[in-house]
């Protein structure tokens, strides 16, 4: 079957940021079991971008979900900061996400009832800070995402890069240790993609970390490391290269035929 | 080399530097600053299927220059090139050949083939938006040659998933 | 919780109509309640009301002028003595009528024991010396309002004009016509001028003591203080209690199992709309628990929410009760409800919190539903699918029309949501169904009093003529169809330990005809009938024999049937006159009960007999249940309404619900080519089927327990079972013909919208 890759980044006790072990998610249902994901070992640094690649059915959003507390996992570890977060119940685990986690979705997963306003400063409110805090806090991340005369808006009436960015916004409110996000431009047109992407880019130069699930390479390349799932198991685990310097151009890949 | 040398041509008379100049400023930093060189031996070569004559101007303070025209025969074959279909081969010949040949060959399991392919276009690909990143807005004709080779990758790296999922 | 709050103020204002909706149904519910609760504590009670709010006098005595009244001050346990106010008798003289009554003075200046309740206009004053306020019962019965011009006439004096003031409640006095005379008070100068004979007017003086326990020991200390010859006429709290007392069982049941029914119809309603709201917001729950709600702040959200939605309809509700009482209310006959005050705080603080709480009962499972609601997966929550069944195959290949098919199997795909709407609408069909069955049952009443034990119209005693002479008035009047020689006799049981009040009445020839609900009359010298109260309290039953002591004599009755009895708390045993005969204990009828001819209404035949009787018989009409129910029936259709109400709103939610599950598929089948009517035909098919199944259930469920709740509630209480009567054909056509309206017009207008929608719009995201 797949053989032992040996990851090239391997993980030292005690520097990662976050850790997982032997990591095992299997779902039951009327078409029988499902292995998602069968012991999966991985570690994010601090303020390191890794993103995790692979074909659809290998598991990337469930491992995403595992790791953000969205589900339970079947067996296995999940070390955030050398705690071990995996058997919280659910009420801990919303505490843990609170503070420790953000997240950003495909589908954006805007609050529909609530203005811009509101679901930004919806995290920071949940954490005890007062409404002034709040509010100070949102009107930076607006104004640092292009978002600022969008206060009052339903999300419901903003375009989906507008609508990514308010996430974005939201899911930075109350400065996580790691920011999770599950295919963020899988809904976006290519130039709203390339905002986001550019966005999460400026985040990570401010220190972020980051860990991306993605289909598409052009989003995958921005990372330090790039895990790649196979069948709900590691296949590849490997920083990404700097570009060879004699395709600088794009002479490497495109020729004019003449 | 030969083609975008007739089209540009196709607009009026040129000389190598001009020529030169010319394809610089069209196609940017997407494509290497072509060698000064190359062109006039490709006009050589044009010349030779009488596809562009030259002319040898007489300049009063300068030294002569040499300038290049279409001939008709150039013209139609210009106009033969623009009509028909580009056909691009984008099957990675020698990794496919190696993938297939590798229990032969005795070299390194197919996943790491694979794995190592896959690293290779990232790092492609990274440079790739970095040269997007520092290309300026303006200059449509290099956004698009860029996203065309992202794109092409990003199949590529599918393809290779592909391949993934049947060999292993 | 700030955020809680957040989401809070944005769900309110996002949907404002929902909330409107859940608001109005709680206050509906209070208001009712409290109304109810009004009418029940007015109608049955009257007089711990009025007292308190009078802070009356115990102890009222006619003494005669001049008696000197500080020294009762000193008796043991009178707090105050209120008066002394002169009082004279008078008449009322309008047309050819003329009423007794006695006039009272008093001062512009209310008094602050044995006060008076002005309930229209106000009190004396100066400025209008011919200003009289009359008391309210006997200000109905001779239909004087305020500002009405009467003619007052003295014994002695001139016959003076006066100008009604003020119409006021006492506790003073049981209700006129019962309590005769009537009261009106006047300022000193008019009593003066209509009765200027000061030998003829009495002083009034009354005693508040502090332990109402000691009254009969107080009343005979001053008695002997003042001495006998100088004490006119004396009267109790007791007498004045019973006299204003109605101990109407049939009333009280209804009311009690109205105020259980609309609770329970209100929080059932408010279950169900709150659950089809979470349903609705469950994306947005997911999104709350992905940025870290817990499940708790989720449940505690969803209840904070509608608690406090709950403490507005409340709110409202109880302000709404308040204006309305006396609009809806005080337009009653004396006889139905004698005194209308808002109810003591205390009870509406009672029912408010009782409100509340059922309010966060009804949402607690909701929002313990939305808790546990999963954290935002990253695919959009799709409705469930399921295979086609063979049911839903089968139909299709008999050419069963596809959209009613498709439409029909949509509306089972959700079974909690499907349950919920059915099992919602089928509690407020039967709910109205049993509402339905009170109504007829008290129109049988009020049609056929006899059924309920109320065959006689007039009750006879002989007043101030001997035995004889009224016996003769009363056998030889001609609107008189039968009449019935009574007694009502105390009785000692064997173990010699209970005293229970017996009836001899008519005789074993002729009985009394009571309503026998089993068994049958009593025929015979020692046959008796019982009500289901006196068998459940002596542990008998039909055909069995109950040895008893009547004064003193042994007497054996067997039970030969069980008889409907709403009086003396359904405890009665009757018989005829002829048993305590033959027992050796026979006595004289000592009042006769009355059967008239038909047609001939009760106040006229007992016009007759008190003009043929010179006024001395005492002739009292039947205490007529029917006119206190009349109350009950503009209860019952209040709760009907709001049946009717929270049927709609259950039936609006699970339609939407429904809808909003049904559209995406409705989109991928107009894409494959179903027309609009088609569409139409599905969608209104999928909101319908579930919502006619529920009202096809309840309406079913709510005839057959409708009688036999009542008749159940009947039997509990002691009248006995047998009054109970399911509704009419015509009401059972009428409610259903309206739910069915009502889920068509829910189902097809969403229907028509969507089925004009432009199918891209249907089928996106």
């Amino acid at each position: 079957m797949i053989g032992n890759t040996r990851p090239l980044a391997a993980p030292v006790a005690g520097t990662a940021l976050l850790r997982t072990t032997r990591l095992t998610k299997i779902f039951h249902g009327d078409g029988g079991t499902v292995h998602a994901i069968r012991g999966v070992d991985l570690s994010v640094a601090r303020g390191e971008f890794v993103a995790v690649t692979g074909p659809s059915g290998s598991g990337k959003s469930t491992l995403l979900h595992l790791i953000g507390g969205l589900e339970p996992p079947t067996s296995g570890e999940i070390w955030l900061d050398d705690h071990r977060i995996d058997g919280l119940s659910q009420a801990r685990w919303a505490v843990l996400r609170r503070r420790h986690i953000g997240f950003v979705f495909q589908f954006f997963n805007l609050v529909s009832n609530m203005t811009v306003a509101d679901n930004v400063e919806l995290p920071a409110l949940m954490s005890g800070a007062s409404r002034r805090q709040a509010k100070a806090r949102r009107e930076e991340l607006l104004a640092e995402l292009g978002l600022a005369g969008k206060t009052r808006a339903a999300p419901g009436r903003l375009s989906g890069g507008e609508q990514q960015r308010v996430a974005l916004a939201r899911a930075l409110a109350n400065r996580p240790s790691i920011l999770l996000a599950d295919e963020p431009t899988g809904n976006l047109d290519s130039s709203n993609s390339a905002d986001v992407l550019r966005l999460l880019g400026r985040v990570h130069d401010q220190g972020q970390a980051i860990l991306l699930v993605t289909h598409e390479a052009r989003a995958a390349c921005l990372a330090d490391r790039v895990i790649n799932l196979f069948d709900g198991m590691v296949a590849d685990d490997a920083a990404v290269l700097p570009p060879p310097r004699s395709s600088l151009a794009a002479a490497g890949v495109v020729r004019l035929t003449g | 080399m030969r083609l975008p040398l007739l089209a540009l041509l196709a607009k009026e008379p040129a000389h190598g530097y001009e020529l030169k100049s010319l394809l610089e400023q069209t196609f940017g930093q997407a494509y290497p600053s072509p060698n000064i060189g190359q062109i006039y031996v490709t006009l050589q070569r044009l010349e030779q299927a009488g596809l562009v004559r030259s002319q040898n101007v007489v300049q009063a303070t300068r030294p002569n220059k040499r300038v290049y025209e279409l001939t008709p025969a150039g013209r139609d074959a210009l106009a033969a090139w623009v009509e028909e279909a580009s056909d691009e081969p984008r099957v990675r010949d020698d990794f496919f050949v190696k993938l297939v040949l590798s229990p032969l060959t005795g070299a390194t399991d197919r996943m790491a083939l694979i794995n190592r392919q896959r690293r290779h276009y990232l790092s492609l690909m990274r440079g790739l938006s970095r040269l997007a990143a520092e290309n300026d807005r303006g200059n449509k004709v290099s956004r698009l040659l860029i996203e065309g080779a992202m794109l092409h990758l990003q199949a590529d790296l599918d393809w290779l998933e592909r391949c993934q999922e049947e060999f292993v | 919780m700030r955020a809680g709050v957040r989401w809070i103020r944005a769900d309110l204002r996002a949907r404002p109509g929902q909330a409107l909706v859940v608001t109005l149904v709680i206050a509906g519910v209070v208001t009712a309640l409290l109304l109810s609760a009004t009418v029940l504590e007015g109608a049955t009670n009257p007089w711990r009301g009025l007292f308190a709010q009078t802070r009356g006098a115990q102890i009222w005595m006619h003494l005669a002028r001049g008696t000197d009244v500080r020294q009762l001050a000193s008796i043991g346990g009178v707090t105050d003595v209120v008066g002394p106010y002169t009082t004279t008798a008078a008449t009322l003289l309008q047309g050819p009528t003329q009423s007794p009554i006695e006039l009272r003075a008093m001062t512009p200046a209310m008094p602050d024991v044995g006060r008076l309740l002005i309930r229209q206009g106000s009190w004396l004053n100066r400025a209008a010396p011919n200003g009289v306020v009359l008391e309210a019962s006997f200000a109905q019965a001779v239909n004087a309002t305020v500002g009405a011009s009467l003619v007052i006439g003295g014994i002695d004096g001139p016959s003076a004009r006066v100008r009604v003031v003020g119409i006021a409640d006492t506790s003073d006095q049981g209700f006129y016509p019962d309590q005769t005379p009537g009261l009106v008070w006047v300022l000193p100068t008019l009593l003066r001028q209509v009765e200027p004979i000061t030998r003829h007017t009495d002083e009034l003086v009354g005693l508040r003591i502090s332990d109402p326990a000691d009254t009969s020991f107080v009343a005979q200390q001053a008695v002997a203080q003042l001495g006998g010859g100088d004490v006119r006429e004396m009267s109790t709290w007791t007498q004045v209690e019973q006299s204003m007392a109605r101990g109407d069982l049939l009333l009280g049941l209804l009311l009690a199992l109205f105020g259980l029914v609309a609770l329970g119809a209100a929080v059932l309603a408010i279950a169900c709309v709150t659950g089809g709201r979470v349903l609705v917001q469950l994306q947005d729950l997911a999104t709350l628990k992905t940025l870290g709600f817990t499940p708790a702040q989720i449940m505690g959200m969803v209840v904070a929410e509608h608690a406090a939605l709950g403490l507005a309809g409340t709110a409202v509700g109880t302000v709404a009760a308040r204006e309305l009482t006396i609009p809806l209310l005080h337009g009653l006959p004396a006889a139905v409800l004698p005194a209308v005050a808002p109810l003591p705080g205390a009870w509406v603080i009672l029912l408010g919190c009782g409100i509340e709480l059922g309010v966060v009962l009804a949402v607690a499972v909701p929002g313990w539903r939305a808790g546990r609601v999963q954290p935002v997966v990253a695919v959009r929550r799709s409705p469930p699918a399921g295979r086609l069944s063979r049911l839903a195959s089968a139909a299709l290949l008999c050419r069963f029309p596809p959209a009613v098919v498709l439409g029909a199997r949509a509306a089972f795909i959700r079974r909690l949501p499907a349950a919920l709407a059915v099992g919602g609408l089928a509690v407020s069909m039967t709910l109205i169904m049993i509402g339905l069955g009170f109504v007829s049952t008290l129109d049988d009443v009020q049609q056929h009093p006899a059924d309920i034990g109320l065959a006689a119209a007039l009750t006879v005693g002989p007043g101030e003529l001997n035995p004889a002479q009224a016996s003769r008035i009363v056998y030889s009047d001609r609107d008189i169809a039968t009449v019935y020689p009574c007694v009502s006799v105390s009785a000692l049981l064997a173990a010699g330990t209970t005293t229970i009040t017996t009836l001899a009445m008519g005789t074993s020839a002729r009985p009394y005809p009571f309503h026998v609900a089993q068994g049958r009359l009593y025929h015979a010298p020692g046959e008796a009938v019982a009500s289901q109260g006196l068998l459940d309290v002596l542990h008998l039953r039909v055909g069995e024999l109950v040895p008893m002591q009547i004064n003193g004599v042994p007497v054996i009755f067997r039970i030969v049937g069980r008889i409907i009895e709403p009086e003396y708390d359904g405890q009665v045993l009757a018989y005829g006159l002829d048993t305590l005969s033959q027992a050796g204990a026979a006595m004289p009828p000592v009042y006769y009960s009355l059967v008239l001819r038909g047609g001939i209404a009760p106040s006229v035949a007992r016009a007759h007999l008190l003009a043929r009787s010179s006024d001395r018989l005492d002739v009292a009409e039947a205490v007529d249940p029917a006119s206190q129910l009349g109350i009950v029936q503009v209860m019952l259709n209040g709760v009907l309404g709001v049946l009717g109400l929270i049927g709609l709103s259950i039936l609006l939610t699970a339609s939407a619900v429904g809808l909003r599950d049904y559209l995406r598929d409705v989109g991928a089948l107009r894409a494959m080519g179903l027309t609009p009517l088609q569409v139409m035909t599905s969608l209104v098919t999928s909101t319908t089927v579930l919502a006619l199944i529920g009202v096809a259930v309840g309406a079913l469920a709510g005839l057959v327990l409708s009688s036999r709740l009542v008749n159940a509630g009947a039997q509990a209480y002691g009248i006995g079972a047998g009054i109970g009567r399911p509704p009419s054909a015509a009401a059972i056509a009428i409610a259903v013909g309206a739910a069915a309206a009502a889920v068509a017009a829910a189902a097809i207008l969403p229907a028509c919208r969507a089925a004009r929608m432009p199918i891209a719009a249907v089928l996106g995201p």
